[in-house]
This record gives C-alpha cells, sequence and structure tokens, in this order.
C-alpha cells in the first residue's frame, strides 16, 4: 500500500478522482459519503444499454485540513468523460447542503473564529451535462449554481483544475462561478471543447489535433495571465494541498476578493475583456500574452512552473500567487 | 535481329521531349508537373510513387491525378504504400489500373472497397523487402517519383534524415533506363550532403510544400496503463532477462514503448543493464530516449526519422547513424535487412491471433497490408550466424528432432504481446482469423498472415507468457495459447489441469510463476510518463510536434 506520504508527490493530473479526494485532505482524514458501497448509481444509464458506476462518476466526502472541516467533490474523467448525471449532480448538492448545515452549528459554536468553519473543494474533470441524461445533468449544473450562490458570505468554495480532461462544458461555468480557482499548467478550463470548436467552425479556425494550440487557448498558464486561475500550482497533489493550506489560512474576505463574478464592477471588468479582444483581435493566446507586457512569448509554454511565476507578467499585474 | 537499347532509346525520346520543361538544369517549375508528367509517363507503364508509412511524395502524388486520363491511364503502381487520398484517386481517375504494393494502414477500408467494386486490380500485398526485391526483377518502375529534403539544380538530392525508400527505388528504376522526378522542399546553392547523386535523377521540382511525414513512432507515455506496465514487467523478465537479448527490433505500439520506459527502472533493479537492449534495429523512438540517456544502449539503425527527433539523433553520434553532415541516415531498405537477418529477437503487438498462433492486423473490411512486420517477424531460414540468445531458443525447440534430425540450430525469438481484449472489448483471441473473410472477398489466394504460427515462439498477455516453441506437438501448443487467452472465447476453453501442467514444463508462465509482484505493476514504474519528461530527458533536444505537447 502506499503511504499519505509517497501519494503527495504523485502527479496530480494522473490521479484518481478518489486519489485528488483522499490526498488533499489531512492524513487519515477523508470520509467518503454516498460511496460505491451505498451503490446508488444512474437510472439511465441500464435503459440505454449503457454500463454504471456505482459512485456515478463522481467522488464526495468530508475531511479535515488543519482545523477545517473540508469538504470534496471530486470528478472521475474515466467513467464517461466526467459527465455529470443525475445521481452525481445530486451527490454535488448533497455536499453543500452537509457544509451549510455544518457552517450553522460551527459559527454558534465558535463564533468570530474562521479556522473552525467549513469549506469546500470542488476537483474538476469533466466535459459538463452527461448526454444520456441531459435534463437532469443541466438541472444539476443549476442547482449547483445555485448552491455556490447560497454558500456565499458563509462557507469559502475553491475550483481545483489539473486533470487530464480538464473543465469543460457547462461545469467550466460553475468553476468560473466559485470563490477562486488553483490550476496547475497541464489544467484546462472552457465551455465549448476543441473538438466541438473545430467541428462547427472548422480546421484553420481551431486545429482539434494541435495539442499546443489547445494548452495556449485553454492551459493553466494562459488562463493564469488572463486572471481566471488565480493560483498556478505545479502538478503535485502535494502542490495543489499546499496552496488550497495556504488560502485556507486567509480570513474569509481576502479569500473571496478573486471572485470573477458578482458586482457590477467585475461584470464591467468582464465586458471590457471583450471589447478588447474585439479591438486587438488576438490570432494567438500569444499575442495576448505580449499584450499584458511579456516579451519571448514563444517559450512561456516551455517555462516550468516556477520559472514562469517569477517572470510572467499577468492582466492583473505581477503573479497572483 | 532483335533489339537490345530499346528501353535506352525510349527513355532518351521521353527525355527530350521534357527539355522544353526545364527552366535551369535539371529544375522544372512546379507549375509545370502536370505537363511533365503527361510528357514522360506513357501509357501501361509501371510507377512508383516515394511514399511509406513516414514520407510522402504527396505533391506528386496529387499532381499524377491531375493529369489527363486520354494520354495517361493504365498505369501499374508499384510502390510501399496506398497511404493518401491520391494514391487511390488515380485509379477512381482512370489513370491506374493495377496497384502492386506493401502497405495500407489509413486508406485500408477504401482499398478493400474498390478492389471489390473492380475499380483496381490487385496484384500482390507485399512486405517492403520483397516489394523493394522484386523491383530488381520484375516490377521495376519506368518512372519513380520521390521526395528528397533538397535538391542543388544539378539534380543531386538530400534525402537526410528521412532517407527511407529513396536509395532502393532509385537504384532500380535509373540502372534499369527509367525516369527519376523529385520533388523537393526547397533548391539550394550546396546540399548539407548528397544521398542521390544528379545522374541519377532527371527532373527536380520544388514543391510549393514541404513533403508530409507522419509521426508515426511517437507514443505519449501519458496513454500507458498499468496493463502496459504489467506486461512489460512479465516480458522483461520472462523473455528479454531469461534469453539475454542484445540485438532487436520492437514492433509499433504501447507495449514495447512501454518496454522502453521500464529499462531504466524495472530493467537496472533485475541487473540487466549491459545484459540485454543493446542494439536495436528502430526508428528513433522519442520512449527510447530515457534508456539511451541512462547508457543501456550502444546502436540504433533506423528505417525512417520521426518527427522532433532530428536535433537528438544529431547529438548522439555514438548511437545512431549520421552523415558527413551530422544528421540523420535512414536507409529502410538496409534497416529492414538487419531486421530481417541481424536481431535476435522481433517482439510487437497484433489485433488478431488464432488458436494456432497465427496473427493478423487483417479485418474483413480493411486490406492494410504488412510493411516490414513479417520479415522481422518470422524466424529468417537463411541464417547462418549464431548468438547466445538465437542458440538457447533453438535448443529449446520442442520439435526440433522433427525439423533437423537433432541437427543444432538455433532460432529466432518472435514474441506477440497483447492484452486478451482489445479496443472495444474486441477479443484478441479467436477462433478463425478475420483475414479469412477478406481474402474471400477481396479474392487474394491466401489469407493475409502477419506472422505464421509455426514462427511465432512467444505469446505475452496479461496472463503470463506461452513459450509455444517449446511445444512439442500442435495440440499441446493450442493448450498453452489457451492458458494465456484469458475470458476469450479461445481462453475460455482451458482446462485447469491441463494449464498446470504446462506450467511444471515451464511452457507457461504466470506473473507469480515468475515473481513479479502485481502490486508494483503499475504507471510508477515508468522512466517518463508524459511528452514532457521525454523533452526534459532529452535536455530539450526532443521537439515534439504539437499534437504531442500538453502545454
Amino acid at each position: 500500500m502506499t503511504s499519505w506520504t509517497e501519494m503527495q508527490n504523485r502527479s496530480f493530473y494522473e490521479a484518481t478522482a478518489r486519489q485528488r479526494a483522499k490526498y488533499l485532505l489531512d492524513e487519515g482524514t477523508f470520509h467518503e459519503l454516498v460511496g460505491p458501497e451505498a451503490g446508488l448509481s444512474s437510472p439511465h444509464l441500464p435503459v440505454l444499454g449503457e454500463a454504471v458506476s456505482f459512485d456515478d462518476g463522481v467522488v464526495t466526502g468530508v475531511g479535515k485540513i488543519g482545523r477545517r472541516p473540508v469538504f470534496v467533490i471530486s470528478q472521475e474523467g474515466r467513467f464517461i468523460g466526467g459527465s455529470v448525471g443525475e445521481v452525481g449532480g445530486a451527490k454535488m448538492v448533497g455536499v453543500f447542503q452537509s457544509a451549510l448545515a455544518l457552517y450553522e452549528k460551527a459559527a454558534a459554536k465558535y463564533p468570530g473564529d474562521e479556522s473552525r468553519l467549513p469549506a469546500i473543494l470542488i476537483s474538476f474533470e469533466t466535459g459538463g451535462v452527461r448526454l444520456h441524461e441531459a435534463n437532469a445533468g443541466l438541472l444539476a449544473h443549476a442547482e449547483v449554481m445555485e448552491q455556490i450562490q447560497i454558500c456565499r458570505g458563509k462557507i469559502p468554495v475553491l475550483s481545483l483544475v489539473g486533470s487530464k480532461l480538464g473543465c469543460f462544458g457547462g461545469m467550466g461555468f460553475v468553476s468560473g462561478a466559485t470563490d477562486l480557482t488553483i490550476m496547475s499548467e497541464l489544467g484546462r478550463v472552457g465551455l465549448t471543447g476543441p473538438e466541438v470548436i473545430e467541428e462547427v467552425l472548422g480546421k484553420r479556425e481551431f486545429d482539434a489535433s494541435n495539442r499546443a494550440l489547445i494548452y495556449r487557448t485553454t492551459g493553466g498558464k494562459h488562463r493564469h495571465i488572463m486572471g481566471s486561475a488565480n493560483y498556478l500550482a505545479a502538478d503535485t497533489i502535494h502542490a495543489f494541498r499546499a496552496q488550497v493550506q495556504r488560502i485556507l489560512a486567509l480570513p474569509y474576505a481576502e479569500i473571496t476578493a478573486h471572485r470573477s463574478i458578482g458586482s457590477p464592477a467585475l461584470v464591467e471588468e468582464q465586458l471590457g475583456l471583450t471589447a478588447l479582444a474585439a479591438e486587438i483581435k488576438p490570432k494567438d493566446a500569444a499575442e495576448v500574452w505580449a499584450y499584458y507586457g511579456n516579451a519571448n512569448c514563444e517559450t512561456i509554454p516551455d517555462l516550468s512552473t516556477d520559472e514562469f511565476l517569477q517572470h510572467v507578467k499577468t492582466r492583473k499585474g505581477g503573479s497572483a500567487s | 535481329m532483335s533489339e537490345h537499347n530499346s528501353l535506352k532509346r525510349d527513355r532518351t525520346a521521353r527525355i527530350q521531349a521534357a527539355i522544353p520543361l526545364v527552366k535551369m538544369g535539371k529544375v522544372v517549375e512546379a507549375a509545370n508537373t502536370v505537363a511533365l508528367l503527361e510528357t514522360v509517363i506513357r501509357p501501361g507503364d509501371k510507377v512508383n510513387i516515394e511514399g511509406n508509412n513516414q514520407k510522402q511524395a504527396d505533391f506528386l502524388a496529387k499532381e499524377l491525378c491531375k493529369v489527363n486520363p486520354e494520354i495517361v491511364h493504365d498505369l501499374h503502381i508499384v510502390q510501399s504504400a496506398i497511404a493518401l487520398d491520391s494514391h487511390l484517386d488515380i485509379f477512381e481517375k482512370g489513370i491506374a489500373s493495377k496497384v502492386d504494393f506493401s502497405f495500407a494502414g489509413p486508406q485500408a477500408n477504401r482499398l478493400a472497397r474498390m478492389v471489390k467494386e473492380g475499380k483496381i486490380q490487385l496484384g500482390s500485398i507485399h512486405t517492403y523487402l520483397e516489394l523493394y526485391a522484386r523491383y530488381f526483377v520484375d516490377l521495376t518502375p519506368r518512372v519513380a517519383m520521390v521526395a528528397a529534403v533538397q535538391a542543388d539544380v544539378n539534380g543531386n538530392l538530400y534525402t537526410g534524415f528521412n532517407t527511407e525508400d529513396s536509395p532502393a527505388i532509385l537504384e532500380a528504376t535509373r540502372f534499369k533506363q527509367g525516369i527519376v522526378i523529385a520533388q523537393v522542399n526547397e533548391i539550394v546553392d550546396r546540399l548539407p550532403r548528397i544521398d542521390i547523386p544528379a545522374d541519377w535523377v532527371d527532373f527536380v521540382i520544388e514543391a510549393p510544400d514541404p513533403f508530409y511525414v507522419e509521426p508515426l513512432f511517437t507514443r505519449d507515455p501519458a496513454q500507458i496503463t498499468d496493463a502496459h506496465v504489467l506486461r512489460g514487467m512479465i516480458a522483461l523478465k520472462g523473455i528479454y532477462a531469461e534469453y539475454g537479448i542484445q540485438r532487436l527490433n520492437h514492433g509499433i505500439g504501447f507495449d514495447t514503448a512501454t518496454i522502453e520506459l521500464l529499462l531504466p527502472t524495472y530493467g537496472e533493479e533485475l541487473g540487466l543493464k549491459g545484459k540485454i537492449c543493446s542494439y536495436f534495429v528502430l526508428n528513433p523512438h522519442p520512449t527510447l530516449i530515457p534508456a539511451i540517456e541512462a547508457g543501456w544502449v550502444e546502436s540504433v539503425y533506423c528505417f525512417g526519422g520521426e518527427v522532433g527527433m532530428e536535433d537528438y539523433v544529431k547529438a548522439r553520434p555514438d548511437i545512431f547513424f549520421l552523415g558527413p553532415d551530422d544528421s540523420l541516415r535512414s536507409n529502410r531498405a538496409f534497416g529492414q535487412v538487419a531486421g530481417h537477418y541481424a536481431i535476435d529477437m522481433f517482439i510487437g503487438s497484433t489485433l488478431q491471433i488464432d488458436k494456432y498462433g497465427n496473427s493478423s492486423t487483417a479485418t474483413a473490411g480493411r486490406i492494410a497490408g504488412f510493411g516490414g512486420g513479417p520479415n522481422m517477424g518470422c524466424d529468417p531460414r537463411g541464417r547462418r550466424h549464431s548468438s547466445e540468445a538465437w542458440l538457447r531458443c533453438g535448443a529449446e525447440d520442442g520439435i526440433l528432432h522433427e525439423r533437423t534430425g537433432g541437427l543444432p540450430r538455433g532460432r529466432r525469438l518472435v514474441v506477440q504481446m497483447l492484452e486478451t481484449f482489445g479496443e472495444k472489448w474486441a477479443p484478441s483471441f479467436v477462433e478463425k482469423l478475420d483475414a479469412w473473410e477478406l481474402a474471400k472477398a477481396a479474392g487474394l489466394d491466401i489469407p493475409p498472415v502477419m506472422i505464421y504460427g509455426d514462427d511465432l515462439s512467444h505469446i505475452v498477455t496479461e496472463e503470463g507468457i506461452a513459450y509455444l516453441h517449446r511445444c512439442s506437438s500442435l495440440e499441446q501448443r493450442t493448450a498453452a495459447i489457451r492458458a494465456v487467452a484469458g475470458f476469450t472465447e479461445v481462453g475460455m476453453a482451458a482446462d485447469t489441469a491441463e494449464t498446470a501442467k504446462l506450467r511444471e514444463l515451464g511452457i507457461v508462465k504466470t506473473p507469480e510463476d515468475l515473481g513479479i509482484d502485481l502490486n508494483r505493476a503499475n504507471r510508477n514504474m515508468l522512466a517518463a510518463k508524459n511528452v514532457r519528461d521525454l523533452v526534459t530527458c532529452s535536455g530539450g533536444l526532443y521537439k515534439p510536434p504539437a499534437r504531442f505537447r500538453n502545454w
């Protein structure tokens, strides 16, 4: 059996949903909620002759980081592309509801002590809605969005994106609605996946077989320069965990200062970006990096995470880490 | 009195007719390509368009589609690969009618359909080496169209990193009074080195785009599964170590890529460095980088190049065969000869294997061809030199007495590695190969078999190894195959008592018999887990194509 300590140095990109959920938390504290033994699987897939998974592709649980109770939602890309269906969606919502219930109790018991209050981590690996159960999947997205809003002012909700499939489709919106996002350079966030863009707009517009292009456009480094990935971590479970630890040690107001939606000023900021894109009409992400003051943009993809964080200039000025 | 100089007179006449199209030296403008082809190619000619599973004379192939079929028709295409749309378009358009080839890969479905519809008259499907051989006997091209990196105005060619089939095709064509046309990426004043001398070349055309090269041998370590690692560990311990395999070829695929990545880790742990895998006949596989950097490899001869490996190969002259300009020379004909005669083991994957051990990559709707597989995946009957591994495998032959009366003879190890179920849960072990269906549908004389059962010495699956050559009868051989065939139809017929007996005889070995700890068979055993690791390991010399970069 590989020890908790050994697992810390493993690749976050390669880790399974359950490994991410378990090893992001303090050693020995992870407790899975509605795990495979509960046998809750999709009622829709058997009707279509598809195999089910006993966790429906989402691992949910709770454990601790320091004194904080931390809830985790972790998506498994190996099961139907990490897609969100009815049962998986309900499990996600259940995590928010449990966290909120615990928040009320903890806030009453430890008034003024934020270090005792719960937090939620979402480790995304998904293409969004599970098309086999489209309506239920869409509803799950809306419900999770609502829960994030209910958590405002109470529970920090952190997005972690660094797994194989990235975070696409409706879940791209969901990650954007959380309080902040941690990515590795291997993480990708977007709405429409590369293959779909190519199919709709043609190979000249976007060549989905060009992985370097995909990473320049949706990968962690680009997202960090643009400010939508607030933190960039190296590709180990430890690096993500250490970043989460540092963030959760901050006051709630500071953690949520990174939000990209939720106020008229933030809406203005987003609209400003749209206008800028229309003005400079970049042909490639590297042109945007240059716009924000970076030199030698063609070498940026090759930099290690540390070198990148030391040298790169971001939209918001300097590095957020 | 019979005429003895008709070929040369015909050649001279065709070249004379094309003189108005020549701009300078041997250079013809790209815009005049169709006119040139209509001038020098005659109906019924045997024509070669260079291409294999890597580089392609794609511009010339496309231009040949544009010739007037009333002028140029009924061509007999003799070439390694049917790989591009244009290779089959010439048949749709009535420009060509018959084909003799080796490998079809991406066009396999369309080729099968067109043969069935009677649009193509199929000659034979060859191995690369067989086809080269026939260029010098009865399939000599009248006109050859090849691809080179650079030319000078006199017609000297630099084929460089991707030399591949050019020397074999041109030697056969030009020395039998044929006509040679080369598409080049650029015309320069001075070539880095001369791979083909100008007097073998008649016309040179600077193509609008560089010739296409497929990065066919790049395997992304990120896609290697724990099951690959298990099979790799089984093969290393039960075959490489067991026989001390020093000279070998690795087929294309994730299984052998995995073994390359296990050498510096599991191989090192087993103390095998210097005892196995010193000499490869192999393309410059990016997954071989960690083993080369760890000092495992003495020599690699390449059939062709591999996109992105140019600088790395150039910086490792002790290992690779480089020209005076320090870039790789990859002469496929010599590579195939080396792979046929000078290796002690071929190990690769296949799609289907039948209960007797015959294997094939053909399925009912695809004429995929052979490439180089059969020449490496066989026991070469003409081999006379010996080596430890060859002698050992021969000494274990269960029917040596029936074959030679007991006279000692060595044997090549021919190993197939596969998961018992392949993509989309298609069983890898079958009662009858799909190749039978294909033979019937396409009117082939015999089912296209990549490796015959009697040449196959070992099968490796997640269940273990079957040492087929140790069997003393066909019945025992089928039992050994059943024993490693898992839950396929073939494997379900296995009898527990019978398998136990084969394990006692050492004809079947499970991971347990080999002392392999299943818990350690996971991706953490790999010396590189992704393409980025390979780049790092190469000191930044390996430059992967964009499609393999996730950064």
